[in-house]
């Protein structure tokens, strides 16, 4: 064992640029494509007011479209996953820019609202789901030691662009109304084709080796390579289920102060230009805190795990003080919690990703993060409903702040269950299970790459 | 003359007074105007109405002048409206009143506004049908009845649906607040400006809004840019790949 692993250990280097090089221009398009999908998405907000007074409908029957663009964006997850393990990432991707720009071109030629459902909500959202798993997959998998700031710069996009977005759209609406804007957002779209074509194909050699040769029955082979493209076996593993279960509690709560942290500082007292504000320095330091806790978490001076459970218990906690500052009525703590907030809500996106590699192995981390996508969005619609109607039964937001912010905390105890959670260094996560001797190239090459992301102690203590 | 409902009417009110003896000091110059109690009330009408306003007088009881008043209009004296007044003991009240008559008289700015009304022109593609809306506050009053205009140049002129029923089309909501216009089958030369008038017994309140037609190459011209851009991308990003790969398999072998 240990001779192969020395052995892995100077080909370390040879293995396809894990830190750099063409990491860097993937990440580049990461950063274009989240923002053509999250970006667009959240400046939505412009095209409802004008489908409100266009198809006379009410606002909650319009905001459904971007409700029914993200499920779907959710739920394609693991199905994008798949495709990317079955097929290659560019093809997947590549796919799912054109169906993103084409859902939004059909969306402009939209007669009735249903028509605005099925384009924009599930084609567009079916497009976005082949393309955001997979291309965060890829970047992940091409850096290992700097993996995490990789992914908060990547990430910091989706607040820069809505920040750039809006004006843009309004523009866009002004000048050509919301049919000519849409038609350009599908052509801008389709840039995210032109993001994929930048993956570069690789093999996924172990694929094969996971169906069992001696099933007669071809409907049980289908099936079985059906799952294990979806990576279903994962939903059988302790730590794999405790990790998304975590994640499911985040998501419920995390965000959900961005929907009501205007309407509470307005119930606050404060006029609507202090309250825009509030939301928009929360806005601001949410990117500043992907990027810095992503710089930070690589250095290495602490387990992704404990820091993501750090900055999701201060997430939590700060979450519930929101209230709770506004209650004294002073602008200015209510200002700093927002900071704060938006600070740790940042932080912790950067991590959630990048610590599932640590729990599954790079192998499986394609399927692992869209079955994560798919699970976490269940719960991530039952937040806001959640602590809206909390707010209609008590009449303020202090019921439904403290509701919501217990969830990340919960979060994060349920985190704490992890296997080897407190110990000091990460564990080598697990090796696929259908490997046979033969192929102990492949298994030496599985194990460097699963090996890289651990620390140096943790392979010399083995 | 009595005050208009609820409203309290004060007079700009110049008091001559002139002492019932026979002394041969001039009369006095008019008493600068008291100040006790200075307002000015927008009001909103929309009938016409018979306004009557009301002046009384409070004064040392014991003096019981022979006064003279007379009503101002932008400071000018209304004929015939000198009015001797044989006081009785008893209390009366002056007042300060200032344009009051204004209101009524000027260009309806009594007559409620159109509210809600889009400063930025609305666009629309040419063939498409285009929707101009004009609203009217619920709180304010509701009108009689909606006139749309056509601006030719300086001129305005009124639309008339029945001239051509399929090209413009007037719907108004049952409670009056609401207008539309809808005009079909655009052309370039429906670009410009309408305005919307709300018709009620006083007179008429007009707002504009404009439409701009523009044809569908317009939108068209960005996206095809933009689809350029990207096949290009996409060809770039292949051929350097290629041509990578080429180096590689020629330095590799």
């Amino acid at each position: 064992m240990t001779k192969v692993k020395s052995n892995s250990e100077s080909r370390s280097e040879d293995v396809e640029g894990p830190d750099g090089g063409w990491g860097w221009v993937l990440l580049a398009a990461l950063f274009v494509s989240t923002s053509l999908v999250f970006g667009l998405m959240r400046s939505l907000g412009v095209f409802f007011v004008e489908f409100v007074q266009y198809f006379e409908e009410s606002s909650q029957a319009v905001s459904w479209i971007s409700s029914t663009g993200l499920a779907a964006q959710q739920f394609f997850s693991p199905l994008g996953a798949a495709l990317c393990n079955a097929y290659n990432a560019r093809l997947v991707v590549m796919t799912g820019g054109f169906l993103a720009g084409l859902g939004l071109i059909l969306a402009s030629q939209a007669t009735c609202l249903a028509h605005l459902y099925l384009t924009m909500g599930v084609i567009s959202g079916l497009g976005w789901g082949l393309v955001f798993t997979p291309m965060v997959a890829t970047v992940m998998a091409n850096f290992t030691r700097r993996r995490t700031l990789a992914l908060g710069l990547a990430f910091s996009s989706i607040g820069l662009s809505s920040f750039a977005f809006n004006p843009l759209f309004q523009l866009l609406v002004e000048m050509y109304t919301w049919r000519g804007a849409l038609l350009i957002l599908g052509g801008l779209s389709f840039n995210i084709v032109a993001c994929g074509a930048l993956i570069r194909p690789k093999k996924r050699s172990e694929a094969p080796a996971k169906v069992d040769p001696d099933s007669r029955s071809s409907c049980v082979a289908q099936l079985q390579r059906v799952s294990s493209y979806l990576e279903l076996s994962l939903l059988c593993e302790r730590p794999y289920v405790t990790y998304t279960l975590a994640i499911s509690l985040l998501n419920a709560g995390y965000f959900v102060p961005y929907f009501h942290l205007v309407a509470h500082s307005r119930q606050a007292g404060f006029s609507e230009y202090q309250a825009a504000f509030v939301m928009s320095a929360a806005g601001a330091t949410d990117i500043l805190g992907r990027v810095v806790s992503g710089w930070f978490a690589d250095l290495r001076h602490f387990r992704l795990i404990h820091l993501l459970s750090f900055w999701t218990a201060l997430a939590g906690v700060f979450i519930m003080l929101l209230p709770v500052s506004s209650l004294s009525g002073s602008y200015v703590a209510l200002v700093a919690i927002s900071l704060l907030y938006g600070f740790c809500s940042g932080a912790l996106t950067s991590l959630a990703f990048a610590v599932v590699p640590l729990i599954v192995g790079v192998e499986r981390m394609m399927g692992a993060l869209g079955l994560l996508q798919l699970i976490e969005s269940g719960a991530g619609l039952l937040g806001t409903p959640l602590s809206g109607l909390l707010k209609d039964i008590t009449g303020n937001y202090m019921a439904s702040f403290m509701v919501v912010g217990s969830f990340p905390i919960l979060g994060t105890l349920t985190m704490a269950t992890l296997p080897h959670f407190f110990s000091c260094t990460d564990p080598p996560p697990p090796q696929r299970r259908s490997l046979d001797d033969k192929d102990k190239g492949l298994n030496s090459e599985l194990e460097q790459m699963n090996s890289l992301p651990s620390d140096t102690s943790s392979r010399s203590a083995e | 003359m009595t005050c208009m409902s609820t409203f309290c009417v004060f007079l700009h009110l110049f008091l001559l007074t002139s002492e019932a003896s026979s002394s041969t000091q001039p009369p006095l110059a008019p008493i600068t105007p008291l100040k006790t109690d200075v307002r000015s009330i927008k009001i909103e009408l929309v009938n016409p109405v018979n306004l009557t306003l009301e002046c009384t007088w409070t004064g040392n009881q014991n003096k019981l002048p022979n006064i003279t008043s007379y009503w101002t209009k932008d400071g000018e004296e209304i004929q015939n409206s000198q009015l001797s007044v044989q006081f009785h003991n008893g209390q009366y009240n002056i007042k300060q009143v200032q344009h009051f008559v204004s209101i009524v008289s000027r260009s309806f700015p009594s007559v409620p506004q159109i509210g809600e009304v889009r400063d930025k022109p609305i666009i629309s593609y040419m063939g498409d049908s285009a929707v101009l809306t004009c609203k009217m506050d619920d709180k304010k009053p509701k009108p009689n009845t909606w006139n749309w205009y056509r601006h030719n140049g300086t001129e305005k002129e009124q639309i008339n649906v029945t001239v051509e029923p399929h090209r413009y089309e007037i719907k108004n909501k049952e409670e009056k607040t609401e207008t539309r216009l809808v005009v079909n089958n655009l052309t370039e030369a429906d670009s410009g400006l309408y305005s919307c008038g709300a018709v009620y017994a006083i007179g008429t309140t007009m707002s504009h809004v404009e439409l701009k037609v523009i044809a569908f190459m317009e939108p068209l011209k960005p996206f095809i840019v933009i689809m350029v851009e990207v096949v290009v991308l996409v060809a770039a990003i292949l051929l350097y790949e290629k041509s990578q790969s080429k180096k590689k398999v020629t330095t590799g072998s």
